[in-house]
Parts: C-alpha cells; structure tokens; sequence
C-alpha cells in the first residue's frame, strides 16, 4: 500500500501513498484501537511541477510522532483525491482552500467551492506556473507578467519550479 | 439614438431588485451541493447578510444567515476579504523574509505566527537553539498570550453590548505591548523570533516593566472577570448556548480553548511537547460543558497559568547566546518540516518544504482560527440572531489570521 519509503526526521514520521488509497490509510489510522490519530492537524495541497501532492499531517496520543501522510502523484491536468471529510467534518474548508488554491478536487466535499478567491476567478495562485505579477526575485528583466495568465509563454526564460530532491 | 435608462422614479425598478434578496442570493449558478441547498429558501425563510463591515466580527468576515422569524435555520460563512497571499509571497522571497511576512496574519498574537515557521525552518536546517533564547521565547508568548485572553474578555462582552471591560483590557494591552516594545524594538509586529534564536536579549526597560506588571500580574484580568463571571445577563446570555460535544469538537479540528472547555485535554505544550514546557509546570486547563460560558472560562483560567509559567521562566532563565551562529544566507537541505506551537486561538501549524534554495519551495501556515470558525455552521442552527455574536466572539476567531 505504501509508495515510497517510511521516513522518520525530528519529531515526524512520513508514509507516502496512491491517491486511491487514502480512504482506507486515514479511516484505519483514525479507527484502529492501535493507532487512535484523532486529531487532524492539517491538509495542504502541494505542486511539485510534475504533479501534485495531498499532505495531511495527524496526532495521536499513543505516539511522541507527528504523523505525515503524503498522497503522491496526483495528475497535474485533473489532481483527484477522497475527501476527508467522513472522517472529520473540520477538514471541509481545509480542502476548500486546497482547491482554491491548487484547483485538487476533493471527491466526496458537499462543498467544493472557493474560499478566498472571488467566484469569478479562473486562477490557482500557489501552482509553480502562477508568477506573481511583478516577480523579482525570480526573473529580474521579464517585465510584468498579467496576475491571471496561468501558463507562461512558449520563448519565456522563467520555468517551472520544480521540487528537487525529495 | 440613445436608449432610455430606467427613471429611478418609476416604481417598477424598485420592484425588480429587492436589495435584500439582490445582496444576499450570489449571481451566478450555484457552485456546489451545499450552496445550492442553502440559497434555496424554504416557506417562510429569509436570508440576513451580517458584515463584511460589522464591529462584531472581529475583522471583516461576512455571514449569511437563513432566518424563520428570529430563528437561524443555517449559515454560510463568506471569507477571503482579508486575504494577503502570504504564502505566494513567501515562497518569493527568502527564509529570513519570509517570517516578517506572517507577523500580520493574526495580528492579536503575532509572536507565534512568526514562532511556528521559525520552527519549521530550524528543523530544516537540524539547527540546535540556545537555551536562553528558548525561554526567552517562551516568556514573550506566554505574556502575548495573556494579553491575548485580556483582549479576548474584553470583546466578548463588548459584543454582547457591555462596554466595560474592553476598557479595562486595552489598559492591560497597552501596558503589555510597550512592554514587548522594550523588549523586541515593535509595538505590535514584532519580527522578534529569527531563524536560530531571538532577535534581543533581555534590557533593563522591559525588566523593570515586568517586574511592575509581575507585582499586580492578573489584577486587570481579575477585575474584568468581577465584571462579567457572574454577571446575570452576562451568564444567561451565554450558559447553554452553542454547546459542543467532545465528539462534535474532534469530528470539527478544534484546537485551543475551544476543544478544552468540551473536556478534550489537547494543549500542544503538553500532547507534543516543543520548546522548554516539558521542563515548565503547569495545568491544562479543560471544562466539560462545551458552551460558549465554558470557552470563556477555560480562557479565563489560562491567564492564570500563563502568569505561573512567566514566573518560573523568569527564576529559571540561564545565561548564554540568545542568537546560534548562522549564514546570512540559509539554504537548507532539500526535505520538510511541520512545526506546531499552541497559539492563545488553538493549534497554530507551519510546513515548510525546501529545495535546496533560499527560498521555501513549499510554505504552508495552519491558522487554529481558520478551523475553528467552521464551527459556527453545526452549532448556530436553533439560536436566535444577536446570539450570533455572542457564539463567535466565544470561538474567539482573528479574521486576519483565518484569511492570510
């Protein structure tokens, strides 16, 4: 089940998984008497350049770890992942931001709408291919970039960021 | 020839857009399940727009409330009127700047919107604090922290129409941040945690000025809980109502004050320890009504608790560096780190991924308001309108931090 090896750093352990699978990973960790990971800490999407990532991080109380869930390799074109919110209704506007902000459609969210961007907006500001209008520090020269153009020209010099490493 | 503009006079303009309903129900086709079923009125239903601009909500935030008579049937929170983009900004700029950008987030306790993401960063870099410097933060949280609370007494009863006490807590909270102004050069964005340790050690202005406020430490706090902990129409307006289960609450993420007046005894300070707290004694305050008489009680409590940990840091405080040696320039090793402090509002989150750049690949904050807020959509169904205020100056929401 696991896609990717187990890492323990600091005070967090890390497992990676498929999309598909992350409603039977969260509900056994929730449900389980062994593990109890009651409380959600967090949902946050993230864009590695070549495809997306779900990150949830969950407490329990029967270990000193803070435990990261990492669901890998969601399409960059159509990102898809289940919806937490069986679970914990708390995570509902959590994945309403993810989605708002990196357009990852949460299956099973009664209520994926944006939430801090107007309805009319068409962007996701924190993929990689979004420049800030007047973006400095990254392309000294380009000149200013219009807020909603998502894909940046064919002869631009600026690309992607991707995630390097792991 | 030009067309005719309809004539403010003629009567059927008026007719053909009803302000109320005009401003309330969105013009355009609904974006979800939820939304649909909520602007879909019901016989005998209104809807009600409170905000963006209400003295009540804490900052902007709009509610939109489907009433029957006095009654609230639902609730749809409207959020994003303070949104800043914070962490587009920070993932353009670097490690150092990106700090200065989440002081005004939640600008009620801004020295653990910086604490969380220094954290994170330190453990990208595997970089070891000095000790005085962690009790140093400690100290200058947990006094944030009781200004916080002051505040936070203050406006619950100012949005329950008494005027009172928000006086008495602003003569705490001023006396607090010139305090702090001694301490980290600011008034009230701070910019005091750096990446390896504080930004100032100990003067001799803010040690006289605590060594005041430590005399007297919790005398404003007891007088405004005079005002209201047995206040009849301060009690009757808030005992019973909006009351959350234990369940309820862990189903909903809350953190804070809010998820221990349910009975739930999270404290990050004490569920994962950070910092120095294992080292500092202290209780968890927690109550097992779960209504918004509850949530101010807890947090009435925790000022107490606060001034317990400030003393003992103060007697327990070593000497040495308050700053760890280096680079100006910090490019940690490409992975990711999540940092949680326990903010006044709840679990206050940061994760942070790095490149192996300057700048933070990935800078994600966690504000505990954010989640608490969605609380008011189980509970306030039932209530009547003017509880509104009462609920969520309870859940205690700062919409600067709920926005980023």
């Amino acid at each position: 089940m696991l896609a990717g090896p187990v890492r323990q750093r600091h005070d967090q352990t890390e497992i990676r998984i498929a999309a598909g699978d992350v409603v039977d990973v969260l509900r056994t960790l929730h449900d389980d008497p062994a593990f109890r990971f009651e409380v959600l800490a967090d949902v946050a999407g993230v864009d590695m350049g070549d495809s997306m990532q779900v990150v949830y991080h969950l407490w329990s109380e029967t270990t000193p770890d803070w435990l990261r869930v990492i669901a890998v390799d969601l399409s960059r074109d159509d990102p898809r992942v289940p919806s937490a919110t069986f679970l914990w209704k708390g995570a509902e506007w959590m994945e309403r931001e993810a989605y708002d902000m990196f357009g990852i459609i949460f299956e099973g969210n009664r209520d994926l709408r944006r939430i801090y961007m107007p309805p009319d907006y068409t962007s996701f500001p924190l993929r990689k291919d979004f420049f800030l209008a007047d973006d400095a520090a990254r392309s000294p020269g380009q000149g200013v970039r219009h807020m909603e153009q998502v894909h940046p020209p064919a002869d631009s010099e600026a690309p992607i960021r991707r995630a390097r490493g792991r | 020839m030009a067309v005719q503009s309809p004539s403010l006079d003629d009567p059927r303009v008026l007719v053909d857009t009803p302000a109320a309903i005009v401003d309330a129900i969105p013009p355009y086709a609904p974006r979800s399940e939820r939304e649909a079923e909520f602007y879909a009125l019901g016989d005998g239903q209104m809807l009600l727009n409170i905000g963006p601009h209400h003295p009540a909500t804490h900052g902007v935030l709009r509610i939109v409330l489907k009433i029957e008579g006095e009654r609230i049937v639902d609730l749809d929170p409207v959020l994003g009127y303070l949104h800043r983009g914070v962490e587009k900004l920070a993932e353009n700029a670097d490690y150092h700047h990106s700090i200065a950008y989440t002081d005004p987030l939640e600008y009620v306790s801004s020295l653990f919107n910086e604490l969380a993401p220094v954290m994170a960063f330190e453990r990208l870099l595997d970089l070891r604090v000095p000790r005085r410097a962690e009790y140093l933060r400690v100290l200058s949280c947990e006094l944030l922290r009781v200004s916080s609370h002051i505040l936070f007494m203050g406006f619950m009863a100012l949005d329950m129409g008494g005027l009172t006490p928000i006086l008495y807590s602003f003569i705490e909270r001023d006396e607090m941040v010139d305090m702090l102004a001694a301490l980290t050069g600011q008034r009230m964005l701070f910019n005091y945690m750096r990446i390896g340790g504080v930004n100032g050690d100990l003067n001799h202005e803010f040690l006289s000025r605590l060594g005041d406020w430590m005399s007297r430490a919790g005398r404003q706090a007891e007088a405004i809980s005079t005002l209201l902990n047995e206040n009849e129409i301060f009690v009757k307006r808030t005992r019973g109502l909006g009351a959350i289960s234990r369940g309820q609450a862990l189903n909903l993420g809350l953190t804070g004050p809010n998820l221990r007046a349910c009975g739930v005894p999270f404290d990050v300070r004490r569920a994962h320890p950070y910092s120095v707290y294992p080292e500092l004694d202290f209780d968890v305050v927690t109550a097992d009504e779960g209504d918004t008489y509850a949530r101010y009680l807890v947090r009435v409590e925790e000022i107490k608790q606060s001034i317990r940990i400030i003393d003992q840091v103060l007697h327990e405080m070593p000497d040495g560096p308050v700053m760890a040696r280096i680079p100006r320039r910090i490019t940690p090793p490409p992975g990711r780190a999540w940092a949680a402090i326990e903010s006044p509002r709840g679990q206050y989150g940061c994760y942070a991924m790095s490149d192996g750049t300057d700048q933070p690949y990935r800078f994600r904050i966690h504000d505990p308001s954010f989640v608490n807020l969605q609380a008011l959509v189980p509970i306030l169904p039932g209530c009547l309108i003017a509880d509104t205020m009462a609920v969520n100056a309870s859940l205690d929401p700062i919409m600067g931090g709920v926005d980023k």
